[in-house]
């Protein structure tokens, strides 16, 4: 698969319920091979756009294109999906829906059982494997529901917020994993308004606002054509100096360190002076590129 | 296909498997036996004693007949009979009377030179000393006026009284054609009569074996109805699952929403069927060793005498008339949140059923007019009103085929229906639709 390979275009796809529109004539394209961050702040349209991806409900207007082809009950076997909205049975044993959940996409006999332990074993729920869902733990279930999206190795997975409720160690595993599924080829699609983590696992970056595409790149690119304006500052005394609106726009202040967001046309050679000026101890004067978190939120504000 | 396969699987073996299923599948018979035999027990506890009745007869030759009429109802309810000897007791006859469970036991007294007053006196006594349950007085007048008086210390026994009053009645009828001189074989002729009514009655102006298929198409209407009430709530829920559990929006991501649609209904039919299935191979296990019990006992159970064609005409008509309502069930499903909600919207499914079926009166009495013709095409009423229209006349083969292909035709189309509703509700999160909304998302989806 080359990385320029396409996986999925959507072509000026519009979707409405009622009077509210809630994608409007969105184009994008996601490359092969690569993780592609949908972002957005709720009620932006993402979840619209991924369930039109997954061909659970049609647009109005426009084309989508997976794999090369019009999209199709039969792709849908090529994708794997986890839902924000998720679930498990109940009173059905774990081995019992992760079979379940393969056999709907067509996938079953000995093969099933094998890839079944492993992932179990993977995610570190070996142990659950005969247990009814009701009795795991909320974080454990999300994890099961993780494996049924993955289960029957999907060229394509697309994960909506496949974080949110999971204490850190679980977030780094299953952060692993996914960037181990992209290292293995996979194509994925990652929805989320935690830009933190975000920032940390995508390749692509679509940032969508109000329906509409507001941010369309690579991370790297993205970051870049915001520039260099912010410095992370770690001193000693000085403190009146990154609260002048002349010098910052804005300041961060983290437990010992502080990020400052320049002011439109001062420099970081003018704050630096001002700070030994002003006779503070500088522990670290560093230039730093805009998190994804102040990308984003300017753009939001700016467009709203 | 193969999808749908694997979600009929997991419909039937969730719901075999448990514990609910069993316990229900074993309980059900249990109940339904139990409401059959604790009365009859009850009953039987209260028969346990016959009741002691003295006869006072004051006409001198009423005592003999009673006891004959007495003897002769026993004779005429062997299933019922509860005293194996009938000749227990000295004087006395003991037995059931066609009411049922109560039995008595006659003693005549004799005035033996006392006056009236006096045996009624000593009677008193014997019915405060609980020698005897009650005692009856038959004044010489009896058999013209047929006034008697009857003493006991429970006048509110209805059943008792009503008992004694009938088997009285016989008594004293029987008495006065002997004392009107007609000899015993006109009298056999006349109590014939009463066995000729029964016929009557079972005839209702139709051939003989008609009575018999009507009885069929109850019963096939009779379980159909059960098996609705049952099973329709468990389909509503079934398609409210992944609703409360958030599962739909993955599996819409893997299957088509009629699909689950379908695989869901003939999911947890399989269910009922099985369930069904089991009581009925138990009930005709219990049949079968009830009918050799009645030919032990010299009485004839036969298998209706019904064309084999028939019985696939009730499979059919069966399954059409489960899988329609079933739907409905489905459909309601699909336009609500919760099984609370989808309760409610039900009702007025219960009540669609049962009109349908009262439909089979006016079927049965006209099977020919233009009413039941439609009556046995519309899917809702079909099922019972044509199969009444089979057993009593026939109708030709294009309607019956009509009937079904249009039942089964609005079975796919309200999956149809339920499917796109479904999907549409799905993504408009806890919302129950309105009946124009969902007809919107309908056509939306």
């Amino acid at each position: 698969m080359s990385a320029n390979e396409i996986t999925v275009k959507l072509d000026r796809v519009r979707k409405s319920f009622g009077d509210f529109t809630a994608v409007k004539d969105l184009s994008l394209t996601v490359r092969a091979g690569r993780v592609f961050g949908l972002l957005g702040p709720n009620g932006a349209g993402k979840t619209t756009t991924i369930r039109m991806i997954v061909n659970i409900t049609a647009p109005d207007s426009g084309s989508i294109e997976l794999f090369g082809r019009k999209i199709n009950f039969e792709l849908q076997n090529r994708i794997g999906y986890l839902p924000e909205e998720r679930g498990l049975y109940r009173r059905m044993k774990v081995v019992d829906q992760l079979r379940f959940f393969a056999e709907l996409k067509n996938v079953r006999g000995k093969v099933i059982e094998s890839k079944i332990d492993e992932w179990l074993e993977r995610v570190k729920l070996p142990e659950w494997k005969h247990k009814r869902s009701m009795d795991l733990s909320k974080g454990m279930q999300q994890k099961i529901q993780f494996i049924t999206a993955v289960l029957h190795d999907p060229e394509l997975l697309i994960l909506d917020e496949p974080f949110s409720g999971l204490d850190p160690i679980n977030v780094e595993l299953l952060k692993e994993i996914v960037l181990d599924l992209k290292r293995s080829g996979k194509t994925i699609i990652f929805s989320t308004h935690q830009m933190e983590v975000a920032e940390k696992i995508c390749d692509d970056i679509c940032l969508l606002n109000r329906s509409e595409k507001v941010l369309e790149g690579s991370l790297r690119e993205v970051k870049r054509s915001f520039g260099r304006n912010a410095v992370a500052v770690r001193c000693e005394g000085g403190d009146g100096v990154l609260d002048d609106p002349v010098l910052v726009s804005k300041v961060v202040r983290h437990a010992d360190e502080a990020q400052a967001l320049l002011a439109q046309g001062a420099n970081a050679q003018t704050l630096l002076r001002r700070l030994i000026d002003s006779g503070a101890t500088i522990g670290k004067f560093e230039m730093i590129e805009p998190s994804l978190n102040d990308i984003f939120i300017t753009k939001v504000t700016e467009h709203a | 296909m193969r999808k749908f396969l694997a979600v009929v699987k997991r419909e039937y073996l969730q719901r075999v498997r448990a514990k609910m299923f069993i316990v229900s599948t074993i309980l059900l018979p249990v109940v339904m036996s139990l409401f059959g035999v604790v009365p009859a027990l009850i009953l039987n506890i209260e028969s346990g004693r016959p009741l002691r009745v003295a006869v006072v007869d004051e006409t001198g030759r009423m005592y003999a007949p009673l006891l004959a009429a007495f003897e002769e109802e026993e004779s005429e309810e062997p299933a019922q009979s509860s005293s194996p000897d009938p000749q227990a007791g000295r004087a006395a006859q003991r037995g059931t009377t066609a009411m049922g469970g109560m039995a008595f036991e006659f003693s005549e007294v004799k005035a033996d030179g006392r006056t009236p007053e006096q045996v009624k006196a000593d009677l008193d006594r014997q019915l405060l000393e609980k020698q005897i349950d009650g005692y009856l007085v038959l004044p010489p007048t009896f058999i013209a006026t047929g006034q008697a008086e009857f003493f006991n210390n429970n006048p509110s026994d209805m059943i008792s009284k009503g008992n004694l009053q009938s088997t009285l009645n016989r008594a004293v009828r029987e008495q006065r054609l002997v004392d009107a001189n007609v000899d015993p074989e006109k009298r056999k002729a006349l109590f014939k009569g009463v066995e000729l009514q029964a016929v009557k009655i079972g005839a209702a102006g139709e051939e003989r074996d008609s009575g018999e298929r009507f009885a069929l198409v109850f019963a096939v209407g009779f379980i159909m109805y059960l098996a609705i009430l049952m099973y329709g709530q468990v389909i509503l829920g079934a398609v409210i699952e992944e609703k409360e559990t958030r599962i739909a929006e993955i599996l819409f991501s893997s299957v088509r929403p009629f699909t689950l649609m379908m695989g869901k209904l003939v999911g947890v039919s399989l269910v009922a069927l099985t369930q069904l299935v089991i009581w009925g191979s138990a009930f005709a296990f219990f049949a079968l060793y009830g009918i050799n019990m009645l030919a032990s006992q010299g009485l004839e159970a036969s298998i209706p005498n019904i064309p084999f064609s028939h019985y696939i005409y009730f499979g059919l008509f069966f399954l059409l008339g489960y899988f329609i309502y079933a739907t409905i069930y489905a459909l309601v499903g699909s336009m609500v949140t919760t099984a609370q909600e989808g309760g409610q919207l039900a009702m007025p499914i219960i009540l669609i059923l049962v009109v349908s079926f009262y439909m089979f009166l006016p079927v049965s009495r006209s099977p020919d007019s233009t009413f039941s013709f439609w009556v046995s095409i519309l899917p809702f009423s079909a099922p019972v009103a044509m199969l009444v229209r089979i057993v009593t006349q026939t109708p030709p083969f294009w309607q019956i085929a009509l009937s079904l292909l249009i039942g089964f035709g609005s079975v796919l189309l309200i999956m149809w229906f339920a499917a796109r509703i479904y999907r549409v509700g799905m993504l408009m999160y806890g919302k129950r639709a309105s009946i124009p909304e969902a007809w919107r998302w309908v056509r939306q989806a």
